[in-house]
């Protein structure tokens, strides 16, 4: 089991006896409306997997490197010892688009948001650079959203899918993020069909459905301290 | 800790400002964010745009204007109704214009008065482009405003607005921008809509009778009463 880094989840997972909490070497979709803290459950997931010196690859594709850390920071989450201790690998899609000059450094990497090849390519040595670290890593692709408005539905599912597989091959604990209702239904329904758990948060309720057939929902409030969650039911 | 700026929207920096401490935070909208405004027409969102900028120029952070409804004739006698001058602004090149609704492009002779046609997004896009590297140059924090989207997704495939919106918003922060755009509700595909407020960090409601805040960082949603008044947009029993 991984420790998922939100005040309540893990708690609320095991509460069930279903599966004893955030589990580990799975994929994960968590998708919503746009501003309901997908953004926020990814950062707190590697940022708690980093403070327990699970390394992480994370690929932004909203959101520039800078602004990724300055997010971060409004949570008071530093990630400069963890990139100095090489456990962060940070690939940067997005970033290209600002016209600014930016270098690549052992644990930085840029890609392009409208070339998911270069981005697969980048992922694989990401995957490997982490890998190397330590065969327990988590994984966040945040988020989905961009992609597919710069590249042809399937194509994203595409290379969605070589991701998943890839990453989970490597045993890594996979989540990615997506805004509802910016893809077809079709592609939508597909997106929920490759991953192993999907989370969905509303703005007020966060529910959890696993493979292994735990469906359950907890409210949730967005924190200074990032997302936690309150009550729960489970199904 | 989340940094804000003065919004130049009366009551909404003590509607936004945090309630548990000892009046040190103070209100205003995140700095280097980017915020929508929407909702239906004739609402206000103009008159924020221009509470917004105005009082950003008067602080002597410059403003980067893209203007795609009103030509900048248009706009200086609305800020002339409400008691502005911006002539000063427009000379000492503080205000940066990219005006994409006067067709007959009136250059006016300022330096920093860029006329642009609304069915070119990527000129614009380029047109804004130099204009945020000419104010970073000469300032690490700026405004803009963008007056309105509605106007550019009616005449171009909305998905190139989308990625043309979304390289903007990245170049304007890395300039040290914090930006203000405006949308009339209902006017483009629900899943464009979608893609905009997903590419935005802050969401503002104006509805006609109530501010809503529908997400913005660092605090949950509010809303208050509001009135258009001559002089701009004011906020009521800010809660």
């Amino acid at each position: 089991m991984s420790e998922s880094g939100i005040p309540g989840l893990d708690e609320f997972l095991s509460s069930s006896g279903y599966i004893e909490g955030f589990p580990d070497n799975t994929t994960t979709l968590i998708y919503g409306p746009p501003k309901v803290g997908k953004s926020i459950f990814c950062y707190q997931f590697a940022y708690h997997g980093l403070s327990i010196k699970e390394p992480c690859l994370y690929v932004t594709a909203d959101d520039g490197m800078k602004q990724l850390q300055q997010n971060m920071i409004d949570f008071g989450w530093f990630l400069q010892s963890s990139i100095g201790e090489e456990l962060l690998y940070v690939i940067d899609s997005i970033s290209s688009l600002s016209g600014v000059p930016i270098e690549n450094t052992n644990t930085y990497t840029l890609s392009k948001i409208n070339d998911p090849t270069d981005l697969m390519v980048k992922v694989g040595l990401g995957t490997r650079f982490v890998f190397k670290k330590s065969n327990e890593f988590r994984a966040v692709f945040d988020s989905l959203t961009t992609p597919f408005a710069f590249n042809p539905e399937p194509m994203v599912i595409r290379f969605l899918k070589t991701y998943l597989r890839r990453l989970k091959e490597a045993g890594a604990t996979v989540i990615v993020t997506y805004t509802e209702g910016v893809a077809d239904e079709s592609t939508e329904k597909t997106l929920k069909s490759i991953v192993d758990n999907v989370i969905m948060l509303d703005g007020n309720y966060m529910t959890f459905k696993s493979s292994l057939g735990f469906i359950g929902t907890a409210e949730y409030k967005i924190t200074d301290q990032g997302l936690v969650l309150g009550k729960g039911e489970v199904l | 800790m989340i940094v804000r700026i003065a919004s130049g929207i009366t009551g909404f920096d003590s509607l936004t400002a945090a309630g548990d401490d000892l009046g040190l935070g103070l209100g205003g909208i995140p700095e280097n964010t980017v915020t929508l405004i929407y909702g239906p027409q004739e609402v206000g969102k103009s008159s924020f745009c221009y509470g917004f900028a105005y009082y950003g120029l008067t602080q002597d952070e410059p403003c980067l204007y893209l203007t795609t409804d009103m030509g900048i004739k248009e706009i200086s006698e609305n800020f002339k109704d409400m008691e502005l001058v911006l002539d000063e602004y427009l000379e000492n090149n503080m205000l940066y214009v990219v005006d994409a609704a006067s067709s007959d492009g009136e250059s006016n002779g300022y330096d920093w008065y860029q006329s642009a046609s609304v069915r070119n997004p990527t000129d614009i896009l380029v047109k804004v482009t130099s204009g945020a590297r000419s104010i970073s140059q000469k300032t690490p924090r700026l405004r803009g405003v963008i007056d309105s989207l509605t106007t550019v997704l009616e005449s171009n495939n909305e998905m190139l607005i989308v990625r043309v919106l979304k390289t903007y918003i990245l170049r304007l922060k890395e300039a040290g921008g914090t930006a203000v755009i405006t949308y009339t509700e209902g006017s483009a595909d629900p899943r464009t809509e979608i893609l905009i407020k997903s590419m935005v960090d802050n969401i503002i409601k104006l509805d006609g009778e109530k501010i809503i805040i529908e997400a913005m960082k660092g605090m949950g949603r509010k809303e208050a009463p509001y009135q258009i008044t001559g002089s701009g947009i004011v906020i009521n029993g800010s809660r």
